[in-house]
């Protein structure tokens, strides 16, 4: 046990200095000034430490959470890929999907916290229930889906600690838990709309629609995917190997008919409400939209649709990026560019919820990529071990 | 050894399933008991306060008296915004051209506070429930429980919640319609401070009938229409103005409460839930048996080579 222990980290740390030691000692540089920015913020109060107002009293924090939610879709999505739908050939873009879903929601909590104008009572929801509250449910769902998360990635956590009945446990554990995943996700991801359904007066028409829970939801799954296909990306070039046939343009497929529904919803909608005027207005609202459908999603559609373009590498990175960019445009429109506030006020972010943000990111990046190298290193010698 | 493990599964997968069904209808029970739900009722009977902007001389005494009885600081500055120090204010309109009784142009005020609303969306919002719409009229605020996620601020449609931006540890503030005074069988700080009669105090189901009495016993003082009657499903406190609302910049709300397409998701949240989770779980037996080209390398298989090893 000893020896092998030693031996893990002889190799760990070998492979760390070798690889992307510059990346780390950034990531790791910015972690340090988020964590310095956000012990600022809990000791100078939200007044001093952010560009808040009672006319913007969310800003960057609530935008990031949203997208970060989103993105984290990587988890809940694969886990049904993969436990549910059985489509075993996307196991190996699980365990970084899985993992990129964790860390997501840590830092979606630690911003959360930053956020609360009384962080020390952060837990309240747990004791004082609203059942109508958007927020009070979606608290809930990312408490308990973050513990389901830890399930899902615990076979490897156990694994990588030779803990051989565990493994077993959890393993076993992982269909009913992955349908409790996929339920609390499928609720909080769309009560994520809901949120904005109780604020028809401050959001563009445009941006208002009684089908925000739907359409949160549907982009969720194409945010997850592309979050999931880029996490196998670069988790396969940590770890030096090469990408199995089938994965990422598997899932961009997907992606692409996702994207299709997402399109066909919210045009749809806009239509139907006889509001095709507005988004062709070309003023700030509907120069936002336009961005978000074309760019973040009909482009990267298109792509994922053409078989020569989701079997290429840099149209895979590209359009999921894509994805990502349209996702992340939307949450950010709907929590700031799109609110009416009184004439005269404006939100310019300060420069603490700037650092605070990047260095949670970073810090949230360097652990999915260090646990990427640990975990995986673990599996192929543990795989040659066994004779593969 | 597979088979077993199937079955194994498979009863799991049952007793989770009617697990599920049983936690779905606990919750579609506490929704029905949910407090959020005592704001339906029209609340007729229920206090509210009538705004009676023509009588309205701009001498803040009632701003004033909502600082003192809420011990807001400086109550010797008169406010000019809702904020975490005065819930109340009192605006004067400069676009607004009124004549009074003389004949000569007057200077017209409009008081803002909370406007008390009989399906309050800030009580709908509120993560942990510290809003709260009581059957006597008045939206109450619990700072003992509130964790300042300031959804509120958002929800109102009036604008009205405010933050404490200058605290370390902040808190919403907001009037409260003096919930406590009412208790004792006092009036409002604002209407007792008041001298004009413009605000008064009532049952709003009188105070409607006393507006709409002055509306067409006076048409020329008054523009026709009785703010708060029926914007946002009604509202506790009423204004009577000699200007439209759109011209004091009072928004324009239909008959729906705020909160009613939220608490028509959030309500099916159990069968949401319910719904989600049987097609997961049917999902997962159908295509159990789907075929598979090629199998990876399972991270639930390395546990198992592992333990072998051993």
């Amino acid at each position: 046990m000893i020896s092998k222990t030693s031996v893990f980290l002889k190799e760990s740390s070998v492979v760390l200095v070798k690889s992307g030691g510059v990346i780390i000692g950034i990531l790791l540089s910015l972690t340090l000034i988020g964590l310095v920015t956000s012990i600022g913020r809990l000791a100078m109060g939200l007044g001093a430490s952010t560009a808040l107002t009672d006319a913007y009293p969310w800003g960057i924090w609530i935008g990031f959470d949203f997208a970060l939610i989103a993105f984290s879709g990587a988890g809940f999505t694969m886990a049904a890929v993969v436990h549910i739908l059985h489509m075993k050939k996307f196991q190996p873009a699980l365990r970084p999907a899985l993992l990129a879903g964790l860390l997501g929601y840590v830092a979606v909590l630690m911003l959360l916290l930053l956020d609360l104008g009384r962080p020390d009572r952060f837990y309240h929801f747990i004791i004082f229930w609203n059942l109508h509250s958007p927020l009070f449910e979606i608290s809930w769902c990312v408490l308990l889906y973050t513990t389901i998360l830890l399930i899902e990635i615990s076979p490897d956590l156990f694994g990588r600690l030779n803990w051989a009945w565990p493994v077993n446990v959890a393993s076993r554990l992982m269909t009913p838990v992955a349908i409790i995943g996929i339920t609390l996700s499928t609720l909080h991801q769309s009560t994520l709309g809901t949120l904005y359904l109780n604020m028809p007066h401050r959001i563009h028409p445009l941006w208002y629609t009684p089908i925000l829970p739907l359409l949160f939801f549907v982009s969720s799954i194409m945010a997850g995917l592309s979050m999931a296909i880029i996490a196998y990306k670069i988790s396969i070039r940590a770890q030096g190997k090469e990408e199995r046939c089938g994965v990422a343009d598997g899932l961009a497929k997907g992606i692409a008919w996702v994207a299709l529904l997402y399109v066909l919803l919210k045009l749809g909608d806009i239509v139907m409400a006889g509001e095709l005027p507005a988004l062709l207005a070309l003023d700030m609202a509907s120069l936002l939209m336009g961005l978000e459908l074309v760019v973040g999603v009909i482009l990267p559609m298109i792509l994922f649709f053409i078989p020569a373009a989701r079997k290429n590498n840099l149209a895979q990175w590209f359009a999921s990026a894509l994805i990502l960019f349209g996702v992340f445009m939307n949450r950010f429109t709907a929590t700031v560019f799109a609110q009416k506030a009184p004439p005269g006020a404006a939100y310019s972010p300060h420069i603490l919820e700037w650092l605070s943000t990047i260095g949670l990111l970073a810090g949230v990046i360097l652990a999915w990529y260090l646990a990427v190298r640990f975990l995986e290193i673990f599996k192929i010698r543990v795989s040659i071990k066994a004779g593969h | 050894m597979n088979a077993q493990k199937q079955n194994k599964l498979s009863r799991r997968d049952f007793l989770k399933k009617a697990g599920a069904g049983a936690a779905a209808i606990a919750a579609a029970q506490m929704f029905v008991a949910s407090p959020a739900s005592a704001g339906k009722a029209p609340l007729e009977d229920a206090w509210g306060m009538m705004i009676d902007l023509t009588k309205c001389t701009g001498c803040n005494s009632c701003a004033l008296a909502c600082k003192e009885i809420n011990n807001l600081p400086r109550t010797d500055i008169v406010p000019h915004k809702l904020d975490s120090n005065a819930y109340t204010f009192v605006e004067e309109c400069e676009t607004c051209e009124v004549t009074g009784e003389d004949g000569l142009p007057q200077q017209y005020y409009v008081k803002h506070q909370c406007m008390h609303c009989v399906h309050p969306a800030c009580v709908s919002a509120c993560t942990v429930g510290a809003l709260r719409k009581t059957p006597e009229g008045p939206v109450v605020y619990d700072a003992d429980k509130c964790i300042a996620c300031r959804y509120c601020q958002y929800a109102c449609p009036f604008g009205v919640p405010t933050f404490d931006w200058r605290s370390l540890l902040g808190l919403i503030g907001k009037c409260d319609l003096c919930a406590e005074r009412l208790k004792e069988g006092q009036k409002p700080a604002c209407v007792e401070a008041c001298p004009t009669g413009a605000l008064r105090f009532g049952k709003r189901k009188e105070l409607l009938a006393q507006a709409r009495a002055q509306i067409d016993f006076n048409p020329e003082r008054y523009y026709d229409h009785i703010y708060g009657e029926h914007e946002v499903g009604g509202t506790s406190v009423l204004y009577l103005s000699a200007v439209p609302f759109t011209e004091i910049g009072f928004p324009e709300y239909g008959p729906e409460p705020i909160p009613r397409y939220a608490e028509t998701v959030m309500t099916a949240t159990p069968f949401t839930a319910l719904t989600v989770a049987a097609l997961a779980t049917g999902a997962h037996f159908a295509f159990k048996g789907r075929q598979q080209p090629q199998l990876a390398i399972e991270s639930d298989e390395i546990g198992a080579e592992e333990s072998d090893d051993q």
